[in-house]
């Protein structure tokens, strides 16, 4: 870190200072330096916090050395010991599948759960504003009740409710051959699931999106020209719907596709530790040097005339140091490498696997509930769409907590939007469902959209309280991995980066709506 | 407070200014927001006692000049030394510059959770280590001086404008400042009363206090100033005696603004 | 780390918790059937609405009371276990310090409601209505409920008898001059007498659950045991004295340091009560005189000789290094093995020492900093050395309390120590220093990302391994470490949102005035933040204490735990979970939504909300 040009402003390099006229002042001492001082203390708390870190890590090294724990991550291809109470794997045969089933019950219960949270929330914030006393008592009383109580209490009450009310399945239960079945074990019902022929069927969907951006880019053009509705989302989806329907007829044809991976996944294979070395490496340096040099790019002005303070160089020289570092992390750590190219290899190598099908298999199925009896209990077997009570009693908890929460962001909203909008719709004729419709919501979404964005977040983190009504989430197959494997550092880093995902995944597609939004407000 | 009789010739023609010691020595400072230059090469001397009265249109720099005197802004290129002290990195003449030179905004910022006396007394009692009975009492003296001391127990919301601006001028002069600056004081003040606050600015003046002050107070500028300065897109057009500026003015574009604003 | 906060702007002004409803004023103007006609019957879908809603609301109440009234039921669990869900196991015998930590907390209360004018005056109309209300509410519930027909008709009497107590009230003179009015506080303690009273003279029965005894539950039919009944008659001429004595303290006395004080006492309570007076250190006097105390003399002396001469304003910069010095050598001493307490100490003292340019001043202030480091020092030292003695209350397993003594305990000490760290970040977070920011952004957007009982596993599994040998931290403080940690990530978004609401002509005027960042960040900065904060914060502390209920996934033994596993373990009680759950539900219910009120009468009061 340099600390040359620490004596005074004036002295910025690339600039063309008149030095005649400055005078010689006296150097600053380092230690009175305000430059000097912000960064060395910032470069001594980020020493803190590493070295804190480095503590802890070593500390914990040697005690779970001592106790003789493990915190490789070879327990995902070891077997284990798991069933699931339900999912597409309820005994998978290694730590990894397990996880992964797990991991699908997650997101099915949050996907289930946002979508319901958001009709009963916006149901419920609408009723918070009726005109009815009575139907906006209950809105309010619901929202004062289910946000009062905490989650977990809400959801253990639903579970215990379930379980000593709804009928048992008896030992006499036969295989059944109906629609749905509700019973102390469950709920099931029918269900349509993914056949082999899948994959090659979603190539063609997959063309048919592409096929439908330029239909709708199309159909924009026809409507910004024409001023008529041409209704351009509506012809994209009917573009996917109608490539999605030949595909049903002619996906085999795209039984070759699994040779082409097949053949990336030998290249893979026969590569270097070295090219994702140089690949990480170029990444790294790249970053730095386009953040450099839009740095200064934006620090010149339209005569060419560079700016920069003292603190805009220690910038600079920090972004280079850390860019250097991580080269060369990426050059030393070849495990680094060698895992990028494994996994790519083995991505690849599943990719060939789901293409290597016979050329009638049926991108669909569907299948009815039925009983299974292991042992001597009869439980739901593997072919209809079945929800257990655990599942169940997580599901309607999160979806009611929830619904709380949206329906105030929902008030809220509408509220927010002006009464002289309403007024002035009321003045142009229009009743009370297309005000609501067209000029209310429209403006209210704006303001319900970022909260309710948040609240998406936190059903998607409170989902992991099924662990307490035994539903296979991912925490609860986790801590029975780590019970068993005593894995548990790795266990919980694979939680972070499962939860951090789905955080950034929600995160991105709320605000992509919100800046659509905005973009309509203009 | 000392010589406040009212007299004809402003302050400036009474006292000879020349043998006076620098305060404000400004030699070719520039300062850039990204692409846009805000400060172009200013230079300046400002003589002990001496009050300047910087003019200009918006967007002209003054207020900036202004802020880099007591490096709220930081310049880029060139020398501000205040009081043989130069303003650079070092922390020391930092904190000496900022307790010597007192600063009035246009927007008053009171710290609107103290009351009038806290927020007189704050800094002298953190910054100079004053001991507190000394430095309430030292802010009610203050609070006299400038004719609010019946208030001192009220919050800044409770104060109009005009009482909050005056509040403002007694919490710079708290530390004792041997320089005021005034960044528009009263363009944000309703017009009944900005008389109240000119009037205290005033006195301040006659006590012989260092002064430089932004505003668009023409009649203020005229009774007050010894100099006036009149800078144009971050330059310095003319700089001349009160009575050479509006009687005589050199520059072109220093007449046109003044055949607008007169 | 970019932020995974939606829309950052929002993100950090939502709070996390409860958004208190600002309930409109029902306007009851208009005359009965005119009201009904406009709120219930104004359109044929209004009117289809209501007869529907009332019918579907009217079988869920039935069902509701077919439940809670059913003879199956065994609310009798529920009323033999209070002891266990208020304190778990804590020993009879030593139960008296119960008593005094309620005491102590309830003439804090007293106190301090005097001091800042607590509570307010309602129309006596106003509770009339309200009585009216319950009443209809209750001859609802007698028609209802699976009652026998004397039942019904003892019931139906009381229920008239309430409404018909409201009506009178109600019809007391309305708005204008002679409106009657009556002070919330006086209307709160005849409710308590009145339950109060009521233990002594009402037939609850006597239930107690005694382990090693058969047969294990005692249920005598006549009013509560006299353990519970005089305790609580004390409580309350406990607290209606404090009170007053509280009114004459704010009538004599000066009003900041009566606050100041207050507020330091409410700082000190909980680590006090729970670890000096629940836990009930065994002093070895030895261990004490000859190790504890010497370390503490050498830092009282050491420490405050050292920061009278960094106090001084002639110090300069000198002190600054110095201070540096101290922080690294508290750094050092963790490379080498030494008593734990040695290292706070040698933190603490570090931490003092760069803040001394702060407060610099004249003699007095100088000292009155000293006296604060003893202060300090001494609270931190005496709590170190009791935490570290074993306990003399012998309690079987698990952590000395439970129950709601452990919710309560969890979510205060969080709030207490998530506070600091939570401004902290909030304040790296808004800095102007890139490193800063980016690792506290990187732990805020990190922390936020992840469901809080990974958090909580990962701590009561991971904290063992973290310590040096020789060091052991109870399970229950580790989870406490975790709740810290996940709260303040929250906290500090809520008090980032008043961070950016402090205007930059704030932060230039203290320049100015020559103030130093730190001066400019405790004097002007903070104060304004944090009053704009209130609000989110107060959602975030209900937040929290809803948040406790997850200990019962760890294992702990809190209110939700006993609710689910102990009481319907008990072979007496078996299958009794529904009946306790729905108990712990209304006394979470209560706690939560009392807070809610608090925090919108405070926001009206303070007016924070209109700005």
């Amino acid at each position: 870190m340099t600390t040359s040009d620490n004596t005074s402003s004036s002295e910025s390099p690339g600039s063309s200072a008149p030095s005649t006229l400055v005078a010689a002042s006296a150097r600053t001492p380092l230690w009175r330096d305000v430059v000097v001082l912000k960064w060395v203390t910032q470069v001594f708390l980020l020493a803190v916090v590493l070295s804190a870190m480095w503590f802890l890590a070593s500390q914990a090294g040697d005690n779970l050395r001592a106790r003789n724990i493990n915190t490789d991550f070879d327990f995902l291809e070891r077997p284990v010991d798991i069933q699931l109470g339900e999912g597409i794997d309820t005994h998978p045969d290694t730590g990894g599948r397990a996880l992964w089933a797990a991991m699908v019950n997650t997101l099915r219960l949050s996907v289930a759960g946002i979508i319901f949270a958001t009709v009963l929330g916006v149901i419920v914030g609408l009723a918070r504003l009726s005109d009815n006393w009575l139907v906006r008592r209950i809105a309010s009383g619901w929202v004062e009740m289910l946000r009062n109580i905490p989650l977990l209490v809400q959801m253990i009450v639903y579970y215990s409710t379930m379980t000593a009310a709804l009928p048992r399945l008896g030992l006499d239960a036969g295989p059944i051959n109906g629609w749905l079945h509700v019973s102390n074990k469950g709920i099931s019902m029918p269900r349509v699931h993914i056949a082999d022929g899948f994959y090659q069927w979603a190539v063609v969907v997959l063309i048919g999106a592409v096929a439908a951006h330029f239909v709708r880019r199309h159909r924009q053009r026809i409507q910004d020209e024409t001023g008529a509705n041409a209704s351009p989302i509506l012809w994209a989806l009917g573009t996917v719907a109608l490539f999605g329907l030949v595909g049903l007829v002619v996906h085999p044809a795209f039984f070759w596709l699994g040779a082409v991976f097949g053949a990336i996944a030998d290249l893979l294979d026969s590569l270097p530790n070295a090219v994702p070395q140089l690949l990480l490496s170029a990444i790294a340096v790249g970053f730095a040097t386009t953040w450099i040099s839009r740095f200064v790019s934006d620090h010149r002005s339209a005569r060419g005339h560079l700016s920069l303070t003292d603190d805009d160089w220690f910038r600079i020289a920090f972004t280079a140091l850390v860019s250097l570092v991580l080269v060369y992390v990426a050059v030393r750590w070849t495990g680094l490498s060698s895992w990028i190219l494994n996994s790519g290899r083995d991505l690849f190598g599943v990719l060939e696997a789901k293409f290597d099908v016979d050329g009638a298999a049926r991108p669909f199925d569907a299948m009815r509930p039925d009983i299974v009896q292991k042992a001597k209990f009869p439980n739901y077997g593997k072919n209809g769409l079945t929800m257990s009570i655990g599942f169940a009693s997580v599901f309607f908890a999160v979806v009611f907590y929830t619904s709380a929460f949206i329906g105030e962001n929902v008030r809220g909203g509408i509220l927010a939007v002006s009464k002289g909008q309403t007024e002035a719709a009321k003045a142009v004729g229009l009743g009370r469902g297309q005000i609501l419709r067209h000029v209310v919501l429209p403006q209210a979404l704006r303001v319900i959209l970022p909260p309710t964005g948040n609240q998406y977040l936190n059903l998607v983190k409170n989902t992991s309280l099924a662990v307490a009504v035994g539903m296979s989430d991912i925490v609860q197959v986790g801590t029975t991995v780590f019970n068993q494997t005593g894995r548990t550092l790795p266990v919980v880093a694979i939680w972070m980066l499962f939860y951090l995902s789905c955080s950034l995944t929600i995160s991105v597609v709320v605000n992509w709506f919100n800046v659509r939004m905005q973009l309509v407000e203009r | 407070m000392t010589d406040a009789t009212p007299a004809e010739p402003t302050a400036g023609q009474i006292r000879d200014l020349s043998r006076g010691r620098d305060m404000i020595v400004c030699e070719d400072v520039s300062k850039w927001y990204g692409d846009f230059q805000a400060l172009d090469k200013v230079s300046a001397t400002i003589k002990e006692q001496e009050v300047v009265v910087v003019l200009g249109p918006s967007g002209s720099g003054k207020s900036t000049w202004i802020r880099c005197i007591n490096r709220l802004e930081i310049h880029q290129e060139g020398r501000i030394v205040v009081d043989d002290v130069e303003l650079t990195n070092d922390l020391r003449n930092i904190e000496k510059v900022r307790s010597e030179v007192g600063m009035v905004f246009q927007q008053f910022n009171l710290f609107p959770h103290l009351n009038i006396l806290d927020n007189v007394s704050l800094a002298p009692i953190w910054v100079r280590k004053k001991p507190r009975a000394e430095a309430e009492s030292q802010a009610m003296a203050l609070l006299e001086r400038v004719g609010i001391p019946e208030q001192a127990q009220k919050y800044p919301g409770q104060l109009s404008g005009g009482q909050q601006q005056r509040v403002a001028i007694a919490r710079a002069l708290a530390m004792e400042p041997r320089i005021m600056l005034f960044d528009e004081p009263t363009s944000a003040l309703d017009p009944e009363m900005i008389k109240e606050v000119l009037d205290v600015i005033k006195t301040l003046a006659l006590s012989g206090m260092t002064m430089m002050v932004v505003t668009h107070e023409m009649g203020f500028a005229k009774e007050v100033a010894d100099r006036l300065i009149f800078m144009e897109g971050g330059q310095i057009v003319e700089e001349n005696t009160t009575e050479l500026f509006f009687s005589n003015p050199t520059e072109d574009r220093t007449k046109l603004f003044l055949s607008q604003i007169l | 780390m970019g932020g995974f906060g939606i829309g950052s702007r929002n993100s950090a002004v939502v709070p996390s918790a409860n958004v208190p409803i600002a309930a409109p004023p029902e306007v009851l103007k208009l005359p009965p059937r005119e009201w009904v006609k406009a709120n219930l019957f104004s359109s044929p879908f209004n009117s289809v609405l209501t007869l529907l809603t009332t019918v579907v609301l009217l079988a869920i109440f039935r069902g509701f009371l077919a439940f809670v009234f059913d003879p199956v039921r065994q609310w009798d669990s529920t009323a033999t276990n209070l002891q266990l869900f208020m304190t778990r196991a804590y020993p009879d015998d030593q139960y008296i310090r119960i008593w005094f930590c309620v005491a102590v907390i309830l003439i804090l209360t007293g106190v301090s409601m005097a001091v800042w004018r607590a509570g307010s005056t309602m129309p006596v109309a106003a509770i009339g209505h309200k009585l009216l209300g319950t009443g209809a509410l209750l001859v609802l519930l007698a028609l209802l409920a699976p009652f026998s027909a004397s039942a019904t008709i003892q019931w139906l009497v009381a229920a008239l008898a309430v409404a018909a107590t409201g009506e009178v009230l109600r019809r007391s003179p309305g708005k204008g001059e002679d409106e009657r009015t009556v002070s919330t506080l006086t209307v709160l303690v005849i409710a308590l007498a009145g339950l109060v009273a009521s233990l002594w003279v009402v037939p609850y029965g006597h239930h107690t659950y005694i382990a090693n005894r058969v047969p294990r539950v005692l249920a005598e039919p006549g009013t509560v045991a006299l353990t519970t009944k005089l305790p609580w008659t004390v409580m309350l001429l406990i607290v209606v004295t404090a009170y007053f004595a509280g009114r004459l303290m704010r009538d004599r006395l000066p009003a900041n340091p009566i606050r100041a004080t207050l507020m330091v006492l409410w700082l000190l309570a909980p680590p006090v009560l729970v670890y000096l007076v629940l836990r009930d250190p065994d002093f070895d006097i030895g261990h004490v005189v000859g190790t504890d105390l010497p370390i503490f003399l050498a830092y009282a002396t050491g420490g405050a000789a050292l920061l009278s001469w960094l106090t001084r304003p002639s110090t300069g910069e000198a002190g600054r290094i110095i201070a540096v010095l101290i922080l690294l050598v508290g750094f050092c001493t963790f490379l080498t093995p030494m008593r734990m307490v040695v290292r706070i100490d040698m933190l603490m003292l570090a931490v003092f020492a760069l803040a001394a340019p702060t407060f610099a001043g004249g003699p007095r202030a100088r000292k009155r900093y000293a006296v604060g480091w003893l202060g300090v020092l001494g609270v931190a030292s005496w709590l170190i050395t009791s935490i570290n003695t074993p306990s003399t209350v012998e309690v079987p397993g698990g952590f000395f309390i439970g129950g709601l003594s452990i919710t309560l305990m969890v979510a205060v000490f969080t709030i207490l120590f998530s506070f600091p760290l939570g401004i902290g970040l909030a304040l790296a977070r808004t800095s102007s220093m890139p490193i800063f920011r980016h690792l506290s952004t990187g732990f805020i957007e990190i922390v936020r990302g992840v469901p809080l009982i990974t958090i909580l596993i990962f701590f009561s599994i991971m904290v063992p391994l973290f310590l040096p040998t020789g060091m052991h931290l109870d399970e229950v403080t580790a989870v406490i470490i975790g709740y810290v940690l996940f709260s303040s990530a929250y906290l500090a978004e809520n008090v980032r949102g008043g961070l950016q609401s402090v205007t930059r002509g704030q932060h230039e005027a203290a320049d100015a005035v020559g103030m130093t960042t730190a001066q400019k960040t405790v004097f002007i900065v903070l104060p304004q933040a944090l009053r704009v904060s209130i609000p989110p914060l107060v959602g975030h502390c209900i937040g929290v204490f809803k948040e406790t209920s997850l200990l019962a996934i760890i294992g702990v033994f809190d209110l939700l735990y006993i609710a689910r596993i102990v009481i319907p373990g008990q072979t007496e009680f078996m299958g009794s979970a529904r009946e306790n759950l729905l108990f712990v539900s209304v006394i979470y219910w209560i706690f939560a939504y009392q807070l809610s009120k608090a925090s919108q009468r405070l926001e009206r009061r303070t007016g924070l909300g209109e700005r």
